[in-house]
């Protein structure tokens, strides 16, 4: 073997082993799946955000964003290996913990439960809970709005038999037809396309918020399992970061184009307009006030939403919801 | 027979019972995901007496869905069992109109109808019918040479007796398909609860995927595969009753 072969040789070697080494640094190669609570729409921004402006990527994660359903249950998915990452509500997280399921939650997404009822002021007048008296208040049984809507009559006295609970679906003529009082919305995506149309029939409407009697129930939060975070803490904490990243960029206005831009790739049906709106809407939710982080962790709303869950018989004991709040 | 029906399907739903635990404790998996025995029984416990009574609205519901497809079907047969025309016409109306699914139908059922009985009544109905028109239409078509000959000679055959040969000479064929569709009829009055009526075990069912909670589902499993394995094992009891009396 000639001096100047063997020159050649370790020089192709080295391109090679360089060229490899800058692959993999340029290229994820964790490959991540993170399973949404719903479809993608505007409540989903952030995530959808963290996608499209690349920080996942430049974490080194290629994540697979899938939409959720009713039928699709994140905790499970991370239990059986199907998702690294998921969005559940805290009743479902809860309800796992309660259950013994190894979950952690490293997030929470939506300072500010999106959770109202809408109404029409020219049928109601609310200025006390008190006047839900004889009313009838859309519920959507077995779901955080049933529990949340009985812990407010609670609050104001009123038994079960002087409201009239109406079971509710995603057709909203019962509303429209008056035959129901108080009908539960999302204030960042239903509660914006109501408005909408009730504005443009020039009817008067007003909302009512949990939040403004006290009623703190968390909404949406980030969850991985105790698996991922003791197995691979590196990887839940690039994760985070660009997840968090992805959410700070979306609710900062200067960036409003892009995050309309980014929901509308999977969001098509929903109007630019509404979107506009929405996105308002979302960042009031998301940072309703400048101080706290984004995806801050409130665990006193945690505990409270904890003791609305034991009081409505929907866990047996306390589950200690602490335990399982990553620590900030 | 009818204590066939329910060896059977004690048996199946043991039988999966069984491997969803072996699942949960080979791979470890939390009660959130599939329930213990303990978080069984205690849900059971809670639960079973309502969703019986949940199963018994459903059944109600089914019942009459599936006696208006047994009509309908038995109608659209003897209209349709004639190579005429009309018989043609209305073969082809009542396959087209089965053609569309009954989900995408559903919302404009509930629309028209509200959430009540009546959408539940017409959505069983709907997804019980055309198993029983296929199989009605197929015996009613089919003559029975060696019978309906000696009428046809003799010019004493009616309509009515014509439909009565053909039935009676398939009536086990009837039985089996008319118990059948009670499953569907059942199916389908359990999908129009869960897409949007507010009563019955359908929305039962609902409300414990709403909670994630897959103890209740598997009671509301349980007392669905018992009441309708007893209602299968009647409806052939009563199908052997109606030979044994028609031939006397």
């Amino acid at each position: 073997m000639t001096l100047r072969f063997k020159v050649l040789f370790c020089a192709t070697l080295i391109t090679l082993l360089i060229t490899l080494l800058a692959s993999r640094h340029a290229f994820p190669d964790e490959k991540i799946v993170y399973r949404l609570k719903w479809l993608i729409n505007m409540s989903t921004v952030g995530d959808v955000m963290a996608e499209s402006q690349g920080f996942f990527r430049a974490q080194g994660l290629d994540v697979a964003i899938k939409a959720g359903g009713p039928e699709r249950d994140a905790i499970r998915e991370l239990e059986l290996g199907y998702a690294d990452f998921g969005v559940a509500s805290a009743d479902q997280v809860i309800q796992a913990a309660a259950k013994g399921a190894p979950i952690v939650v490293i997030a929470q997404l939506f300072q500010v439960n999106p959770l109202q009822w809408i109404y029409f002021k020219d049928k109601l007048q609310l200025n006390a809970l008190s006047d839900l008296r004889g009313k009838t208040i859309g519920v959507t049984f077995g779901k955080n709005d049933e529990f949340i809507m009985r812990t407010l009559l609670s609050q104001a006295k009123i038994s079960e038999e002087q409201v009239k609970l109406f079971s509710v679906r995603l057709d909203y003529t019962p509303f429209y037809k008056g035959q129901v009082d108080l009908w539960p919305v999302y204030a960042n995506t239903q509660a914006v396309e109501i408005g909408q149309k009730l504005r443009a029939a020039g009817k008067a409407y007003g909302f009512l918020s949990p939040g403004d009697f006290g009623v703190h129930f968390v909404a949406n939060s980030v969850v991985t399992s105790k698996r991922e975070m003791q197995e691979r803490p590196d990887v839940v904490r690039r994760f985070l970061e660009a997840l968090l990243k992805g959410w700070q960029t979306a609710i900062e206005p200067q960036n409003s184009e892009s995050a309309i831009a980014a929901v509308q790739q999977y969001d098509r049906d929903t109007a630019r307009d509404l979107l506009v709106e929405q996105l308002k809407e979302t960042r009031r939710l998301v940072q309703p006030e400048a101080t706290k982080a984004i995806g801050h962790i409130d665990a006193a709303a945690w505990k409270q939403t904890e003791q609305i869950m034991i009081d409505h018989r929907q866990i047996e004991r306390p589950v200690e919801i602490v335990r399982f709040l990553m620590p900030q | 027979m009818l204590h066939r029906r329910i060896y059977q399907f004690l048996l199946i739903y043991a039988l999966g019972i069984s491997i969803l635990l072996a699942i949960k404790v080979l791979v470890g998996l939390s009660d959130y995901v599939i329930p213990g025995w303990e978080s069984l029984w205690h849900t059971a416990r809670e639960v079973m007496g309502r969703y019986l009574s949940d199963v018994m609205n459903t059944l109600t519901v089914a019942v009459i869905g599936q006696v208006v497809s047994v009509i309908l079907a038995l109608l659209i047969g003897i209209l349709g069992r004639q190579a005429t025309w009309f018989g043609s016409f209305i073969k082809v109306a009542a396959y087209n109109f089965q053609a569309y699914p009954i989900v995408a139908i559903a919302p404009i059922i509930f629309i028209l109808f509200g959430d009540g009985f009546l959408s539940r009544l017409l959505i069983a109905a709907m997804i019980c019918y055309f198993p029983l028109l296929l199989t009605v239409v197929g015996i009613m078509a089919e003559p029975i040479y060696d019978i309906e000959h000696f009428y046809r000679q003799t010019g004493r055959m009616r309509w009515q007796l014509e439909v009565k040969i053909r039935a009676f000479e398939n009536l086990g064929k009837l039985t089996t398909v008319i118990a059948g569709s009670a499953t569907l009829a059942m199916a389908g009055t359990i999908v129009a609860e869960f897409i949007a009526a507010s009563a019955g075990i359908g929305y039962s069912i609902r409300i414990a995927l709403y909670q994630s909670d897959l103890a209740k589902i598997l009671v509301a499993l349980f007392a669905i595969g018992i009441t309708l394995s007893v209602y299968q094992g009647l409806l052939e009891l009563g199908g052997n009753l109606v030979k044994r009396v028609w031939s006397r």
